[in-house]
């Protein structure tokens, strides 16, 4: 009988203590087992640390994919307490209503977070959700190429011109291969217009007030079509044909049959890795920017994390905590080793060159260089467009027309149209 | 004689070059399976000796084990109550004197038209008022009817010998004494090749689990494959992708194995009674 | 038809019917019903908003040139994949029956594409026509010296897509057809060789007639593949791109309807185009069960 007590007992203690464990619900993007694996080893030693909060990260598919699922899970009254969104989605989630300002929901210490990183996350004044994985384009470059083809990889090219120069010689070179090959993505363009400090939406990028105008027909806009027409009428230039395009443009610069590639930061390591194992030295430079502007900088690229409304107060607590654990000095850090995404913290910066990861040879300091130098503005905080999406593969869908032969004025008027009216459908269906 | 032969080693040629064709792509799948790092997103042939890391980062990582063995329950789930449905409606259709038969028939056969996909916030809604969220009910009772099988039975049991009607009625035996005794034996070809093709439709679902199916332990195979294709940028490994491809295609295969000669004799679809 | 109903039972029927009607009723023709009242929205799924704007969304779409640029190029692809997926299914379902050593291997040898996933199936094709280092132009260049940009070429591009699609598909076609093949009447064929007819004429006038059953079942099934199922496959290997004129010519209605209603979430807009393509593909539907009925359709 005392034995049965005592179970009793046992049995209702331990149903006390579940009711005062939260659980989060994290969905997230990276389902690979090295992203995905972090996330899941990072929410295990978050849960033995507090054993009354308890993380669950899930896998939910594409970022459109996780915002629908997150939205029918608000709609249910269930919504997983946190989300990782990509940066162009940031419009999109304020609007869909479904978060919360992180900073509501807690402090955050905002001056330990990469200045421009911590611009693009801050909307209206507030801290909407927290930096996860950044990155930003920066040229890759083929080093033994480049001195077969008489080219110095110390001095890589640093502006349009320079690219198209040095192309030239690698066509005079007959290497048997091509010079350039970056996927086709809307994502440079919006870097390129960023770097000569231009806005790509009106109302200060969409940030003084909600942006009604995409500005496509600017004369810094016309100046990166002109030169990508130029690249590929030339024959320097290749890509797969498909739009977006991450692995197969990778795929030929990894093989040696390109000299130069622009991709993500976050490819760093792969890419070393891969080139490696071709055979061949990889370089990484600044991104090559129009000739005759004054480098501005680049846009954060990447996602945050997001943590939803309408649940309770501990629970938000819980994710807010979790957030910040994931992403804290020694995390960032280690992410970064793992991917090459940016640490987004000053103090993970610091850790990485006091461990020597960050040496004068690393290919990452480059990178960071770019960040650092990024000027804060209105060009380089980045646009916030509802329909984001749409508008990119507006601009992509522009190029490829005029590398079919379109002019470049008529195409990016055309473009201008298209993407206004999709700003103005998107303005009209929000609440 | 001579000219038989060379038609039969034409044949054989032919066949062998479509063979070639048609599979090239799974062998490339398989080859790829064994290669890592960049030499999978390339032209290279030549089988490399990763194909077991591959397996194993795959079945870890997209935990292949556990949504295996849930895409299992809902393919067979699916399956089976796709054909018992269409057994029991086609019955009703061919056997029984109905008012608006024809309506019927022509409502059921408009769904091949409704894709489920095209319908999914609407469904979403729906299901999660049945409070289903969340089961292997949502993503198998959704699909619990098929209008390609009804229309397959059918075809098939209006090709039932008509002698073999008039014997039961002289037994006087009963619609499901009929059903069980005469015409599912009579059958089993045409359920057989119904339950591949639903087996693989089941198998191959992947954005209604996506999105009904919120907790891992209930989530298919389809999304956790998918899981190991990169979303952000390009750091997908392709070699691990293909590994875990090729033991999902396994049950497809087996089925395919195993119900081949129901398969290619399961559709009598001629007129001729 | 109703010649061999024996049962007269009516409420035993209905039971019987009861299970299909309730899950279509429910999960189909429900969600359809509420796709058509959307249709009349301009609704955004995820800020759940909904403004009543009548016809104006399909007025917008019948309006567009790009619209009718995408229908023109669905109806190409799909006559292509319907047509071209039809006639090998059938030339190697013939061959594979031919009293040969070893048929019923080739038969099964042909039949595993249908086993892979349209995503996976996309993404090999991908890997093989990567212009720089994928397989295919690796051998062209070897042996010809030439390389095209596969997924850059409006025209090399939908080729592709259409025997991709045809490929993933062709299993299926050729295993419905064996099953049509061994399963003719062998009488009718011998009594055509006695008259004399030449094996093209058999084939003409005998098989082909035979098979129309089989033939009007798998236009439907290639169809609504062509039309709805071929959507992760597009995704994956051009993206509905590359652009020529007013959209990317593997844009097809699904993939416009994905974009705008699953990335845009503009869900009353495609909804719009959903109703659109339902409507379209019902009266092909309709007018496929005329001929039907004409070709000696069973019964």
């Amino acid at each position: 009988m005392k034995r049965k007590l005592l179970t009793l007992l046992s049995v209702s203690l331990s149903t006390l203590v579940m009711a005062q464990s939260v659980t989060v619900e994290f969905w997230h993007t990276f389902g690979d087992p090295k992203r995905g694996g972090w996330i899941q080893a990072k929410a295990d030693a978050f849960n033995k640390a507090n054993p009354n909060i308890k993380v669950v990260p899930t896998f939910k598919g594409s970022y459109p994919d996780i915002m629908q699922a997150a939205t029918l899970a608000a709609r249910q009254g269930k919504p997983p307490a946190l989300v990782q969104m990509y940066e162009i989605g940031s419009q999109f989630a304020l609007d869909s209503g479904i978060f919360q300002p992180v900073g509501n929901v807690g402090p955050i210490d905002t001056a330990d977070y990469i200045k421009p990183v911590l611009n693009y996350y801050t909307i209206n004044g507030k801290v909407n959700s927290i930096p996860f994985n950044s990155s930003s384009p920066v040229l890759y470059f083929n080093k033994d190429l480049m001195k077969k083809a008489g080219l110095d990889p110390a001095k890589p090219p640093m502006t349009f011109g320079e690219l198209t120069a040095a192309c030239g010689k690698i066509a005079a070179a007959n290497l048997g291969v091509k010079c350039f090959g970056m996927s086709l993505n809307g994502w440079f363009f919006e870097q390129w217009m960023a770097e000569q400090g231009a806005l790509l939406a009106n109302n200060g990028n969409g940030r003084k007030g909600r942006a009604t105008e995409v500005l496509l027909t600017s004369e810094p806009a016309k100046r990166i079509v002109s030169w990508l027409k130029d690249m590929n009428d030339k024959g320097y230039y290749t890509y797969t044909g498909k739009l977006e395009d991450w692995d197969g443009s990778d795929a030929i610069f990894t093989d040696a049959k390109v000299v130069f590639h622009i991709t993500s930061t976050a490819d760093i390591v792969n890419i070393n890795d891969a080139a490696k194992k071709t055979g061949f030295e990889m370089g990484v430079g600044f991104l090559p920017i129009p000739d005759g502007v004054k480098r501005n900088g680049v846009v954060i690229g990447g996602a945050s994390l997001w943590i939803t409304k309408g649940i309770p107060k501990e629970q938000a607590e819980a994710a807010l905590k979790f957030a910040l654990y994931m992403t804290n000095t020694d995390n960032m850090a280690e992410w970064h080793k793992l991917t090459g995404y940016y640490p987004v913290r000053l103090s993970s910066i610091e850790l990485l060159k006091k461990e020597g990861w960050l040496n004068a040879q690393a290919p990452q300091l480059v990178a960071f260089n770019q960040l650092l130098e990024t000027i804060p503005n209105e060009a380089t905080a980045g646009a916030l467009i509802g329909p984001f999406q749409q508008v990119r593969r507006i601009v992509e869908e522009t190029i490829q027309k005029v590398f079919s032969g379109a002019s470049v004025d008529a195409a990016l008027s055309e473009a201008k149209t298209r993407a206004d009216a999709a700003l103005k459908e998107y303005n009209a269906s929000v609440k | 004689m001579a000219r038989r032969v060379l038609r039969i080693a034409l044949v054989h040629l032919i066949l062998i070059l479509a063979v070639l064709l048609v599979g090239f792509p799974l062998i490339f799948a398989l080859i790829k399976a064994t290669q890592t790092g960049s030499a999978v997103n390339s032209a290279n042939l030549i089988p490399s000796t990763h194909l077991w890391d591959n397996l194993l980062s795959a079945w870890n990582g997209a935990k292949l084990g556990l949504y295996i063995r849930n895409s299992f329950v809902v393919a067979v789930g699916i399956t089976v109550l796709k054909v018992v449905t269409s057994a029991l409606a086609a019955m009703a259709l061919v056997y029984f004197r109905i008012p608006a038969k024809g309506l019927l028939f022509t409502l059921i056969l408009l769904t091949l038209m409704l894709p489920s996909d095209l319908l999914v916030v609407a469904l979403f809604d729906l299901v999660n008022k049945l409070g289903w969220a969340n089961t292997y009910q949502a993503i198998i009772l959704p699909f619990a009817a098929s209008a390609t099988g009804i229309f397959l039975l059918r075809q098939h049991f209006m090709n039932v010998p008509p002698s073999l009607l008039d014997a039961a009625r002289i037994d006087g035996a009963g619609p499901f004494r009929f059903l069980f005794a005469v015409l599912i034996p009579l059958s089993w070809n045409t359920i057989g090749a119904l339950t591949l093709i639903q087996f693989i439709y089941g198998w191959e679902q992947y954005l209604w689990p996506l999105i009904i199916i919120r907790d891992s332990s209930h989530q298919v195979i389809q999304v956790g494959l998918k899981s190991l294709i990169g979303q952000a940028s390009g750091q997908t490994d392709w070699g691990m992708v293909m590994a875990g491809t090729l033991v999902a295609i396994l049950p497809p295969i087996v089925m395919f194995t195993l119900l081949g000669r129901q398969f290619s004799r399961g559709f009598i679809l001629s007129e001729s009674k | 038809m109703n010649a061999i109903a024996v049962f007269k039972n009516r409420w035993l029927a209905f039971l019987m019917l009861l299970p299909t009607l309730v899950v279509l009723g429910l999960f189909l023709y429900y969600p359809a019903l509420e796709t058509l009242r959307l249709s009349l929205y301009r609704a955004n799924f995820v800020f759940q908003t909904e403004t009543f704007v009548g016809l104006a969304q399909f007025q917008q779409l019948l309006t567009d040139p790009a619209y009718y640029q995408s229908l023109l190029q669905t109806v190409i692809f799909c006559a292509l994949v319907v047509f071209l997926g039809l006639a090998f299914g059938l030339s190697l379902a013939i061959l594979a029956n031919q009293p040969i050593h070893g048929a019923a291997v080739y038969r099964s040898l042909l039949l595993y594409p249908y086993a892979l996933s349209p995503a996976i199936a996309g993404t090999l094709w991908l890997f093989m026509f990567n212009p720089e280092v994928g397989l295919v132009n690796n051998i062209l260049r070897t042996l010809f010296g030439i390389a095209p940009r596969w997924l850059d070429n409006p025209i090399l591009a939908f080729t592709l897509v259409v025997f991709a699609a045809v490929w993933k598909n062709i299993g299926y076609n050729l295993a419905f057809y064996t099953a049509a093949l061994q399963n003719l009447p062998g009488e009718l064929l011998e009594a055509a060789a006695l008259d004399g007819a030449t094996p093209w004429q058999r084939f003409r006038y005998v098989t082909l007639p035979l098979l129309s059953p089989i033939t009007f079942f798998l236009f439907f099934v290639n169809l609504t593949y062509a039309v709805f199922d071929t959507f992760s496959l597009v995704d994956i290997l051009t993206a509905g791109g590359p652009t020529l004129g007013k959209t990317g010519i593997t844009t097809f209605l699904i993939y416009r309807v994905y974009q705008d209603g699953f990335q845009n979430f503009q869900t009353g807009f495609a909804a719009a185009q959903a109703i659109l393509m339902l409507i379209m593909v019902g009266g092909i539907t309709v007018l496929q069960f005329r001929v039907g009925r004409r070709v000696n359709y069973g019964a």
